[in-house]
């Protein structure tokens, strides 16, 4: 029994415990909060900015100091700050607050702007804005007509294939723009990406390597800039 | 508040004032061409234009004249009233009665500010005369320059308005001598912008002769040379271009306390007063003459003398006098005394109100007041429509360079139609329309609830009555259910047939209000014209010509004497209709007419359909459009509109459009990106145009915000000094541990890098490597490259052909250039490193075309080179395509369109493949047992693990498929890592992506070139705002004749937001930017630059956290595109707010 002594006693506040179970015991840091993520990323470089003591704990909210015999069968050294620096890359950590968001910031961002690079506006087939995309995801009542960026293919295929394999293409593609049938099939169209592979694969596999395709565009938008009158 | 109710009060007094005579009256007076005056009021902002245009409206009684002044008649817009000041212009049609001759004059009011000086263009081309008004405390301002040459530029004749003298009085305390030489000074200043125009004009004109004679001179080759030194200044008389009171073009007036006089006025009144002649005075009374009273005679030489000038004797010390009496010392007896001495009545109610100001302007209104001595002078001055110069005749019918003689001689005829001005039937219909403006429906005449006449009222008494007999009726026969059989037959039968036609009433009505309702939310445009000449008539056909409109190509396609009612085929920039409606323009009202007779200023209706912003509007086919207005401000304020909800977006659409319409100055374009912009003249504009937007033509919430700002990725050679300017070679690097830290985390496994940039990459079926370095291109070179895309273009797409044994066809003169093109690219790649460099290109990226290359430094390899158009003939030693040869190309177009620093395009790099090992001794048996596999296998191997990426990988494997060769489909080898051909495209993009990274990396960023005229004493601030903004400037020179000075300089297109309003605001408007995008420009400091001189330590210190710009703008890029931007959440940990209980 401990005797409750006020004033020997340091109290952390904001605290982010880091654990790790190494060699069979359980390691804790105390760290600051918000600043695991930065130090794992590179972008926070001062390592007292993000642990709040140089210690090595067993229980961080107990303020029970791990032994040094433990440290050093685990870590391998006596060394605390080397301790640390080997719990806060591998260890496992509660998330911030404020990590969360930016985290959730950025995959939400990077989301919008896939969709945005990705997509067009299938009526003037431009894209649309990455702030209009995040726009309609979050408030997801709002519609907006919006369809995946066709990708413009180009084949030519030997005559005695030709016809077999444009009835199997067929559904495949969205629009032809330009056939071409004299000695051999010749064909512009509009696709879906997610086509493509299969297109490819039927090309190969059915003319024996004889058929070619080619990617004139991977995303069939307007380029340039058009004045509205 | 307070405001708004006089405006109704207004509108309804206007109302009954403005009664079917009076509009009588206008039609009537609309017919006498000579006694017409087309003008408009042009002035720097606040000047006093819509004041002095109140004074001039309460003269035709169309509203009050207390409030003259006040109310802002035509400033019918609600932001107009709240912010004070005009945004478009308005036209009135005013009645003016002088010397028994009857005047019809068309006001047409135009904004003062900066923003809207497109207005004023659209203004003055309507015009043949212009009011200019100048402050008497300001004097000649910015504007005021620009609107005297606008007049200047379109022919019209100025007359002056000296406004504000009171001002002179009550707030600078000028005794009448100080005010009469300050009046002087102002009368100089203008008188000295109109000299330099005209100078400037009289140069122009002799260079054009001159270069006219060195042609001709040349052509002869012979001939006694003349050299004729003479500006020809001295020669060209430009004496009746001047303002000056005794030729009686010049108006002193206090618009807002309603009074005005032209010395002709006093004149008058003195040679009665005095005996002397009115002539006499008319000379002597502005300038140095003095009153000798002894000798009764008027002597020169006042000011030597000592004298009072007579003009200050005569008349400023009246006013002074008055002033004094009635505002400052408020003496109620002297008052009396001037009232009655000069026979005015003034109403007690007038004389005993607490608020001086409203007894002065009741006893000045009557004395002088200012509408009728601005209207004489007008009506005396300005010419009438007829009077058209043959000179501004020419000038409005050749547009752009082509000189009037070069028109059709049909075109040619037309001239004389314009002089005449006729009203004739037969004179042919000539209109300018110079813009459309949004009328809401409700405005228009035609839905307009009108007082209804006698008889209508009887009618509707009558039918009323009808009614309530019906009902009684009915009444009578439901209380008496089957009373009389037979007469019960024909009682109800009328009922009956009442309610039916009650019914019916009531359905028509609701469909009218139904339509009505319909007709309320669309806008209705209605264009600002003008009729040159014949008579436009309601129902006529007639044709409407574009700006870009070529009469000589119309007289071809169309048959002899034909008319716009016939069917004719088609014209480009011709269409036909038929005159919907005329309005007569009210200010605010409209008031409907059945023709409009040459000369007048009118609007008409249902145009919408057939013009843009501006047309010319005719009988004759033959007729030339109008040359283009001149605008003094080109639109610059860039933002991106998007609406509120997204779902709203083909409103906004179609908004912007009808914006584009209805203002002749504002942009609206669709981006590459998507973005839907908008280019207003400036931030006043822009805030117009977004409420119009969001209240007229969108209805919808919108949101208005930056646009993206594009940025380009390049590398530079290592540079030679720090970032203390101190040589890199002598210090000794101060070692960094993190940075040791991050130099092993930058490159990931299989990723070699030697110290010269080299990098090499293994695929991850370890069946190729690549080997490849980044080398920054020369500025010249690169530049070469985008200059000629289009070049570029049709090399690849001749190799394109080539590869399936095809031939295109290119014409001799574009084989010319692209010889040209790489003669100029072997001249600029000079050196031992670029040795053979241009035969050894192998592509050109990204999209083919782009700035970068991609050259072929693999030993033993050689390639078709992308010259081989050139080289047709000469078929040289077949070269060998090696297979997957399009999958190096593939990856490099890939790195090249996006970067590693911000995913932006590169530029200016070269990619030179060093090393292409193939181990391509796979195993064809094994081929097809995996092929089956290959469709769930991914192709995982983009080690940034950017899922975006693996798709276009993946789709971009397939270019590399060109295959002919059947043994080529080894190349579809297929293993756990996907497809061999898109691993190896994979493996070059993050060969170049690193070998990229291994150089010093760049941001290139937009520049803008920047244009400011400004005046010596802002020039300071100027260069303030602009070192601020990151700009530069290149070169400063006077313009010649004037005190501007015009400064050349290049800014950052990001820095530009708000760049224009901000030199605006600081200089006083007294410079004015003109922003054009000119080229990519490199960022001089380093993205990712940290200390690492001891010198550097010393200056920035260890963290080095001074702003770093191009920093900046990578993160705000990798920010916006959800990229890792590597910065902390949190700076200082212990800053952080504590969430637990203080225990």
């Amino acid at each position: 029994m401990s005797i409750f002594t006020p004033t020997n006693q340091i109290r952390l506040t904001n605290v982010a415990v880091v654990r790790m179970k190494k060699a069979g015991k359980r390691f804790e840091i105390a760290c600051y909060k918000n600043k695991v993520m930065s130090w794992r990323s590179g972008a926070e470089k001062d390592l007292d900015e993000v642990l709040q003591t140089h210690t090595v704990f067993v229980n961080v909210s107990k303020g029970q100091v791990a032994k040094r015999d433990d440290l050093s069968s685990a870590f391998g050294t006596e060394d605390l700050t080397e301790a640390c620096t080997q719990i806060l890359a591998k260890g496992e950590l509660q998330v911030s607050d404020r990590e969360r968001q930016s985290q959730l910031e950025h995959m939400f961002r990077d989301i919008a702007t896939i969709v945005a690079e990705k997509c067009v506006n299938p009526e003037t087939k431009r894209p649309y804005t990455v702030i209009l995309i995040e726009r309609v995801i979050k408030q997801l009542q709002q519609s907006i007509q919006i369809q995946r960026a066709h990708m413009r293919l180009r084949f030519v295929l030997p005559a005695r294939d030709g016809k077999r394999l444009k009835e199997k293409l067929r559904p495949l593609i969205k629009t032809v723009e330009n056939e071409d049938f004299t000695e051999q099939l010749e064909m512009v169209c509009l696709i879906d990406p997610g086509c493509f592979r299969d297109i490819d694969e039927l090309i190969r596999c059915e003319t024996k390597g004889k058929g070619t395709l080619e990617v004139l565009s991977l995303k069939d938008v307007e380029e340039g800039d058009e004045k509205l009158e | 508040k307070n405001c708004i109710i006089t405006k109704c009060q207004i509108t309804w007094r206007s109302k009954v004032k403005m009664g079917h005579t009076s509009l009588e009256k206008i039609i009537a007076l609309q017919k006498k061409t000579p006694h017409i005056r087309n003008l408009c009021i042009l002035a720097h902002v606040d000047h006093g234009k819509t004041t002095l245009a109140d004074c001039l409206v309460a003269s035709n009684g169309i509203i009050s004249s207390r409030l003259a002044g006040k109310l802002r008649y035509l400033d019918s817009r609600e932001d107009e009233q709240i912010r004070g000041i005009t945004m478009k212009s308005s036209a009135i049609s005013l009645h003016y009665t002088t010397g028994g001759n009857e005047y019809l004059i068309n006001l047409i009011d135009s904004p003062g500010h900066v923003d809207f000086s497109s207005e004023v263009s659209t203004a003055v081309r309507l015009c043949d005369g212009a009011i200019v008004v100048v402050d008497a405390v300001e004097g000649v301002c910015p504007q005021t320059q620009v609107v005297l040459r606008q007049a200047w530029l379109e022919n019209i004749r100025p007359v002056l308005v000296i406004n504000k003298i009171d001002r002179l009085i009550v707030e600078l305390k000028l005794t009448s001598q100080e005010a009469y030489t300050h009046l002087q000074k102002i009368l100089e200043q203008v008188n000295a912008v109109t000299g330099s125009l005209f100078t400037s004009k009289v140069l122009e004109e002799r260079a054009e002769k001159d270069a006219e004679a060195q042609s001709s001179c040349t052509e002869n080759g012979s001939g006694d040379q003349v050299y004729d030194w003479s500006a020809g200044l001295e020669e060209t008389d430009d004496s009746d271009l001047y303002f000056s009171p005794d030729r009686g073009n010049v108006v002193f007036a206090s618009a807002i306390d309603g009074w005005g006089f032209s010395i002709h006025q006093f004149a008058e009144m003195y040679s009665q007063k005095m005996g002397i002649r009115s002539s006499v005075l008319l000379k002597t009374l502005w300038g140095d003459f003095y009153l000798n009273a002894k000798a009764k005679k008027i002597m020169k030489g006042a000011q030597s003398k000592g004298k009072k000038p007579l003009f200050v004797q005569l008349v400023l010390d009246n006013i002074w006098s008055m002033y004094d009496a009635v505002v400052t010392r408020r003496d109620k007896e002297k008052v009396e005394k001037m009232v009655t001495s000069l026979g005015l009545k003034v109403m007690s109610r007038d004389l005993r109100h607490s608020d001086p100001k409203v007894l002065l302007s009741a006893i000045c209104s009557q004395w002088l007041p200012v509408s009728q001595a601005v209207l004489s002078m007008v009506c005396e001055k300005l010419p009438s429509p007829a009077e058209i110069s043959a000179e501004r005749v020419e000038k409005l019918m050749s547009v752009g360079a082509r000189r009037f003689d070069s028109l059709p001689e049909q075109t040619q005829e037309l001239k004389k139609a314009f002089l005449d001005c006729s009203a004739d039937e037969t004179a042919p219909v000539i209109v300018f329309v110079s813009k459309m403006f949004a009328v809401d429906s409700k405005a228009l005449p035609q839905n307009k609830q009108r007082p209804l006449t006698q008889e209508e009222i009887a009618q509707r008494r009558e039918q009323a009555r009808q009614r309530h007999a019906e009902r009684q009726a009915a009444n009578q026969s439901a209380e008496s259910p089957g009373s009389a059989d037979t007469g019960g037959a024909s009682t109800t039968v009328a009922p009956a047939s009442g309610a039916v036609t009650d019914a019916l009433c009531a359905q028509t009505e609701a469909l009218s209000v139904k339509t009505a309702v319909e007709e309320d939310n669309k806008e209705h445009f209605v264009a600002f014209a003008r009729v040159y000449s014949g008579v436009l008539r309601k129902g006529q056909k007639v044709f409407v010509l574009g700006p870009k409109y070529d009469p000589s190509l119309a007289l071809r396609a169309l048959p002899e004497g034909c008319s716009a009612a016939d069917v004719l085929p088609s014209v480009p920039h011709m269409a036909c209709c038929t005159v919907d409606s005329l309005y007569l323009l009210m200010g605010r009202e409209l008031e409907e007419l059945d023709e409009v007779p040459t000369g007048n200023v009118l609007g008409i209706g249902g145009m919408e359909e057939f013009i843009l912003k501006s047309a010319t509007i005719s009988t004759s086919p033959s007729c030339p459009p109008f040359t283009p207005l001149n605008f003094e401000a080109t639109p610059i304020v860039r933002v991106a509109v998007e609406p509120k909800h997204p779902s709203e977006m083909p409103k906004l659409v179609r908004g912007m459009r009808l914006l584009n319409q209805a203002d002749p100055c504002a942009e609206v374009l669709i981006q590459e990106t998507g973005e839907h912009v908008l280019v207003t003249a400036g931030e006043v504009h822009l805030q117009r145009c977004l409420d119009d937007l969001r209240e007229r033509f969108a209805k919808i919430e919108i949101s208005a915000s930056k646009p993206i700002i594009p940025f380009r990725e390049t590398v530079i050679r290592p540079p030679k000094v720090d970032m203390v300017n101190e040589d890199m070679g002598k210090q000794q690097k101060v070692a960094v541990i993190h940075q040791v830290k991050e130099e092993q985390t930058k490159y990931p496994e299989g990723v070699q890098v030697d110290s010269t940039g080299l990098v090499t990459l293994t695929t991850p079926n370890k069946m190729a490597t690549v080997g490849v370095r980044a080398i920054p291109l020369p500025e010249e070179v690169t530049r070469l490259l985008e200059d000629n895309v289009e070049l570029i273009r049709t090399m690849e797409q001749f190799s394109l052909f080539a590869w399936e044994d095809k031939t295109l066809d290119i014409n001799q003169k574009i084989l010319e250039n692209i010889q040209e093109f790489k003669v100029k690219l072997e001249s600029n790649l000079q050196g031992r490193k670029w040795r053979g460099a241009v035969e050894r290109i192998w592509a050109f990226g990204p999209r083919r075309c782009g700035p970068n290359i991609l050259l072929n430094s693999v030993e033993g390899y050689r390639r078709p080179s992308v010259w081989q158009c050139l080289e047709r003939e000469k078929e040289t030693e077949k070269a060998e395509i090696r297979d997957f040869d399009n999958s190096i190309a593939s990856g490099f177009q890939l790195a090249t369109l996006s970067g590693p620093m911000c995913e932006e395009p590169l530029m200016g790099v070269c990619f030179s493949v060093e090393t292409w090992d193939m181990k391509l001794s796979a195993p064809l048996a094994q081929q097809d047992s995996i092929d089956e596999d290959s469709q769930t296998a991914e192709p995982n191997i983009d080690n940034q693990n950017e899922s975006s990426d693996t798709h276009e990988t993946n789709a971009s494997s397939a270019s590399s498929n060109r295959s002919r060769s059947g043994a080529e489909a080894a190349g579809s080898s297929v293993d756990c890592y996907g497809p061999f051909s898109g691993q190896l495209i994979a493996a070059m993009k993050e060969a170049c992506r690193y070998a990229f990274q291994a150089k010093p990396q760049r941001l290139m960023a937009a520049m803008y070139t920047c244009e400011i005229m400004a005046t010596a004493e802002v020039l300071g601030r100027v260069y303030a705002v602009l070192s601020k903004r990151e700009g530069r400037v290149l070169q400063e020179e006077m313009k010649e004749g004037t005190d501007m000075f015009i400064i050349k300089a290049v800014l950052p297109v990001a820095e530009s937001f708000g760049f224009a309003d901000e030199i605006r605001k600081r200089t006083s408007g007294l410079a004015s930017p003109q922003l054009v995008f000119s080229h990519w420009e490199v960022i001089s400091s380093d993205p990712f630059w940290v200390p690492t001189t001891e010198e550097e330590y010393l200056h920035f210190g260890e963290k080095a956290d001074s702003s770093n710009q191009a920093l900046k703008y990578m993160n705000a890029v990798r920010r916006r595109k959800g990229l890792y931007v590597e910065e902390k959440i949190v700076e200082h940990a212990e800053k952080q707010r504590t969430l637990s209980k203080n225990k």
